[in-house]
């Protein structure tokens, strides 16, 4: 007869008081189930979620707090000056935040329209709808507008994020490699839809240019040749991409042939910086007084080498919040690190505001439930002296004793948490609906306020897009066994937590005492 | 004989505001092994007090009580009650929502006394002993008779295999037959079996049967 049959034997013997604790223990253990499915729900959705849209981190220039900046200034040369010296993305920096073990890839990558001198680009379907682009020039002649074809995209490492996430296949021939770009070789990978249709293998070369008809004209005129401005490229890679146009968006209608990714030309970010170079150190020599004068050389070669930002693709969308906040400090004034993570946070207000109440009704509850159980073993204590003082007359510790109303309670929390899971579970999915329906209906509905704020929007964006009704339509409350372990460890822990001061009453009873006045 | 239990120079009091009731004076005495003793006294006189000293359920505030020689309070009080000793009380003071026989197992299975054997077995025939069927010995102790309830506390006494056993009043709420019946145990437990018994009593029918009387009286023990 140790202390646990002991235990068990009154938890049985004594079915009222049993009953009443069970019961006790049974509504804390709704209450509970309800505040931590309904919080855990809406964690859920947000790692859902979060899980769904793509690791992706951005090293870029902070604009809207440059912008503040030189708004704050004072003086309108500082703000020229301010102006002039923008801010830029810095290689070091990118390169030392790159070697983070989380990161599984990265861009460094540039991207510029060219016009295709000597291949076909890809039709997107819409060319009905754009005919006719024309302009007047400056002596009044209707000059039609050749718009570019292509979108040359420039990386600085051959390990791109479409080649890693599988975007990106290559169906003939190789990716340039690092040997390619330290060279500055004049390579390119091209779309299988654009080899196809112009009949290009690897091996063949394609010439494209940054200046369009128009400008090429007017520079071979000052005595430019067309070797000063076109890049002959060899074909070393025929790719395959999963990306496409959307023919029912709502800017299909309009679109370029160069936003198609079918007529994506992938360079080395080394070729094509020296091209870019070259043409426009030839435009300098046509048109001097075309650009301002004390630009550098250097400075010219760094503007182009320095994409607008460096995107960073992370092992798990789980990590992105953890990345930032680790790596942010090696970012240097007015640049960040950028996780598109301020739209996300504003749709999960109404989840997060539901979490946080849930969060207080637990903590409000186990606290009550603390008091209350101390409270009542206090006092079944009191009713149970004589019990105590036996079992102390008889060389039983008080230590046991104490494991004995421990194991009672404890019996009775499982026994009452026990059907807590079952009804807690039915109750919690209704309410944590019934609870999100009244967020999402009432003036905390997320609305897009981007037209309070600049944003920055290119084709190098890879950030993930989710609606809140999507994250609201992972919230689901239902009770996991987790839970349900969980459940019980915080019942464990209220009840050891309420034994405390029954088992310092039961630490100052002196057995005589008790048996005396029982006689 | 040698002495089982031997006080030496107990002293007790009770402080009511600033004054200092003495209840025990030097108490010097020795129990002998196997011997059914009981003490006497008037009301007031400091029995029950002196039983719960020897029985470890309280400290004495001066002087030494010895077990077959050693001091109880080095062995510690909490191993001297569940190894050495078994006390009966007036009020039986059995666990109620355990049977008859939960209540002699839970006794067995707190000493380090064990017997050896099947404890269940043991306990029932414990029970036997003195007198409890084993239908009985199967009810919840409050569905059992004061006398029936007193031999349990018999039973639960010696459960330990201990050799010294202490009762307060134990026949205090019994009827004479009964009280008989009781007595009779106390002395077979002590002449069959050599147990000691130090018993505390108003009953004449109790000291009766006692192989030795004690009176105590004015703080000290004497021999009637």
């Amino acid at each position: 007869m140790n202390f646990l049959q002991r235990a068990f034997n009154y938890v049985i013997r004594k079915p009222t008081k049993s009953l009443l604790l069970a019961v006790t223990f049974f509504v804390i253990g709704n209450l509970v189930i309800l505040g931590l499915g309904i919080s855990q729900a809406a964690d859920n959705a947000k790692i859902l979620t979060r899980k769904k849209m793509r690791a992706i981190v951005s090293y870029e220039v902070d604009y809207n707090k440059y912008w503040n900046y030189i708004e704050s200034l004072e003086d309108s040369d500082a703000q020229d000056a301010a102006y002039k010296n923008y801010p830029k993305i810095d290689k070091e920096t990118a390169l030392n935040i790159a070697k983070d073990e989380r990161v599984r890839a990265f861009n460094y990558m540039t991207n510029n329209t060219v016009y295709g001198l000597d291949i076909e680009h890809n039709p997107l379907g819409n060319e009905d709808n754009r005919n006719g682009n024309t302009y007047t020039d400056e002596n009044g002649n209707e000059v039609e507008y050749k718009e570019p074809s292509f979108m040359v995209y420039a990386n600085l490492f051959p390990n791109m994020i479409e080649l890693e996430e599988g975007t990106f296949e290559i169906k003939d021939g190789r990716w340039y490699s690092q040997e390619d770009i330290d060279s500055a070789k004049r390579v390119v990978c091209i779309t299988e839809e654009v080899a196809d249709l112009n009949s290009l293998r690897v091996g063949d070369t394609i010439t494209i240019s940054q200046i369009s008809p128009a400008q090429k004209k007017d520079l071979i005129d000052a005595g430019l040749s067309e070797d000063d401005v076109n890049l002959e490229l060899e074909i070393i890679g025929i790719y395959s991409t999963k990306e496409d146009v959307d023919p029912n968006s709502d800017n299909f209608k309009w679109m370029s042939p160069y936003e198609s990714p079918k007529n994506r030309l992938m360079i080395p970010l080394t070729t094509y910086a020296e091209y870019a170079f070259e043409v426009s150190v030839a435009q300098r020599k046509a048109h001097p007084d075309w650009f301002s004068s004390g630009t550098d050389e250097e400075q010219i070669r760094s503007e182009l080498e320095t994409p607008s930002k460096v995107v960073y693709l992370l092992d798990d969308p789980l990590n992105v919040d953890a990345f930032v906040d680790e790596n942010q400090s090696k970012c240097a004034e007015y640049t960040r690190l950028n996780a598109n993570n301020d739209a996300f946070k504003k749709m999960a207000r109404p989840l997060d505001t539901m979490s946080f109440f849930a969060s207080i009704v637990v903590w409000i509850v186990v606290l009550n439930a603390v008091v209350i159980i101390s409270l009542v073993t206090a006092l079944t204590l009191k009713t149970r002296e004589f019990e105590i003082g036996v079992l102390l007359s008889i060389g039983v510790s008080k230590l046991k004793i104490v494991a004995q109303l421990f194991v009672e309670l404890i019996v009775l929390a499982f026994i009452g948490f026990g059907f807590a899971s079952i009804s807690g579970s039915l109750m919690a999915g209704r309410v944590g609906e019934l609870v999100l329906d009244y967020q999402t209906t009432s003036d905390q509905k997320y609305e897009s306020d981007d037209e309070d704020s600049y944003v920055w929007t290119s084709s190098t964006d890879y950030f993930t897009t989710v609606t809140q009704d999507q994250l609201l339509s992972e919230y689901h409350v239902s009770v996991s066994p987790l839970l349900i372990v969980e459940i019980f460890l915080l019942g464990t822990g209220v009840v050891l937590i309420a034994i405390v001061i029954p088992s310092f009453m039961i630490m100052r009873l002196n057995p005589k005492q008790i048996l005396l006045e029982q006689n | 004989m040698s002495a089982i239990l031997k006080l030496e120079n107990i002293c007790y009091g009770y402080t009511d505001g600033s004054y200092k009731r003495e209840i025990l004076k030097h108490l010097s005495y020795e129990f002998q092994e196997g011997t059914f003793y009981t003490i006497l006294g008037p009301s007031g006189s400091g029995k029950t007090t002196l039983l719960s000293i020897m029985a470890g359920l309280d400290k004495q505030e001066e002087g030494k009580i010895y077990f077959m020689g050693e001091d109880i309070d080095k062995m510690g009080l909490y191993k001297y009650r569940r190894n050495k000793i078994g006390v009966v009380f007036q009020s039986y003071n059995l666990i109620t929502y355990l049977t008859g026989l939960e209540n002699i197992l839970l006794s067995m299975t707190e000493t380090d006394n064990k017997l050896p054997g099947n404890q269940k077995e043991l306990a029932y025939a414990l029970l036997n002993m003195v007198g409890i069927a084993n239908t009985k010995a199967e009810r919840l102790v409050t569905h059992l008779s004061g006398g029936e309830q007193q031999r349990i506390a018999i039973a639960r006494a010696i459960a330990s295999n201990v050799d010294l056993i202490f009762a307060d009043e134990p026949t205090g709420n019994l009827d004479t037959a009964t009280e008989q019946e009781i007595i009779k145990l106390f002395q077979m437990l002590s002449e069959r079996y050599g147990k000691t018994i130090i018993a505390v009593t108003h009953s004449n029918e109790v000291s009766k049967f006692s192989d030795h009387r004690v009176l105590l009286k004015n703080g000290i023990l004497n021999d009637l």
